[in-house]
């Protein structure tokens, strides 16, 4: 059976988006099944990065049960040849849909967990996708707590950034593990100055600081910044090195049992 | 079957028939206790309106989260599903989710012998 994966972390700007779409091209180009759902309703982002303005439904309109998913899902396959499958699943980027979604009461949230949850059945069961990957709001917001309830593994991005780590480090103890779910790391934007004493050393120093595995560094490429979230490398650049550790990445992914 | 296959099959009936009415008589040992707990003398109503949401599950204590969050998973389960999951006892699980209905998180109902536990997503007002 497929698996979820809920791309979360403490502050915003540590890259989720950029490695959700970036994993869910690199899973599809590998001949697996994809579906990328965009749950960060506080700020969307996947619909400028997908080029895409408009849906027949949103996730919103899933979530709030005015329609079932396959009305949700958008079939990219095309973009990325004919390897494997990818889907997605956008967020409404409107201001009234990201207003109505921040107003949302406990058992909203509740009967929302429960519509996450029942995707387990409707995609990686009857639709046989290998990945479901939830790209989410930073820091404890219900719909990324949600996300984290519903994920067979959670990919958590995080800087050098001193609040960062502090806040990345709580929500190991205070969320991840509560929920007694599986969690591995993605050091991102790492300076050229941090990896100069070796990888390892910075890979030592993390299992110290964070205790749960790793599962890549991405150094901060100057090229990645410069697109400004208008290129997908692992679909346009795929020589470059950030589309080699991202395929690192989702291959360790795919060897985990 | 023979007379003595019938003879030899009624002790089984009556034990079978003990284990059932044990089994029932200690739900309501735990219901009295959670009750007791939280002075009331009823269930007719939840404790209080609470939805299984995840901030709720966040703030449970971590044994009945285990078991909240089984059922998440499950959707609709009995004690004995919940205990293979958590690999805890049947007896320790039953009581966790007797007390989760009567915090008012889960819903339960009977189909013959058997109880189920559920959340009851769609039904809350």
């Amino acid at each position: 059976m497929g698996k979820i994966l809920a791309v979360h972390s403490y502050k915003g700007g540590t890259g989720k988006t950029l490695l959700s779409v970036n994993l869910a091209v690199t899973f599809a180009k590998h001949g697996k099944s994809v579906c990328l759902l965009d749950l960060d309703f506080r700020a969307p982002s996947l619909s400028t990065l997908l080029k895409i303005d408009k849906a027949e439904c949103w996730l919103n309109d899933y979530l709030n049960a005015v329609c079932e998913i396959n009305k949700v899902l958008m079939d990219l396959s095309d973009r990325i040849g004919n390897s494997g499958k990818l889907f997605v699943g956008l967020a409404n980027p409107s201001t009234e849909a990201i207003r109505d979604m921040s107003a949302k009461d406990r058992k909203w949230e509740m009967r929302a967990l429960g519509r996450l949850l029942a995707l387990k059945t409707s995609l990686l069961n009857d639709k046989g996708f290998d990945y479901l990957i939830l790209d989410t709001s930073p820091g404890l917001q219900y719909s990324s707590i949600n996300a984290i309830v519903s994920a067979d593994l959670v990919l958590v991005a995080t800087t050098f950034d001193r609040s960062d780590v502090d806040g990345t480090r709580r929500m190991l103890r205070e969320l991840y593990d509560l929920f007694e779910k599986k969690t591995e790391i993605v050091l991102n934007k790492v300076l050229d100055g941090s990896l100069r004493s070796g990888k390892d050393d910075v890979k030592t120093k993390l299992r110290e600081v964070y205790q749960v595995p790793l599962l890549g560094i991405v150094p901060c490429f100057c090229d990645v910044l410069k697109a400004e979230g208008g290129v997908i490398f692992a679909q346009d650049k795929p020589d470059h090195p950030f589309t080699r550790i991202v395929g690192e990445m989702a291959k360790r992914i795919e060897d985990m049992s | 079957m023979s007379k003595e296959e019938v003879l030899a099959k009624k002790p089984l009936q009556v034990l079978e028939k003990i284990r059932e009415n044990l089994e029932k008589l200690n739900e309501k040992v735990e219901v009295m206790i959670e009750l007791q707990k939280h002075e009331r003398k009823d269930i007719q109503q939840p404790l209080s309106d609470a939805p299984l949401d995840v901030m709720t599950l966040l703030s449970m204590p971590d044994h009945l989260r285990k078991t909240a969050m089984t059922i998440c998973r499950l959707g609709r389960a009995t004690a004995n599903e919940v205990a293979e999951q958590t690999k805890r006892a049947r007896a320790v699980e039953s009581a966790y989710l007797n007390q989760l209905v009567i915090m008012g998180h889960l819903k339960k109902e009977r189909n013959g012998r058997k109880a189920y536990f559920f959340v009851d997503r769609e039904n809350q007002e």
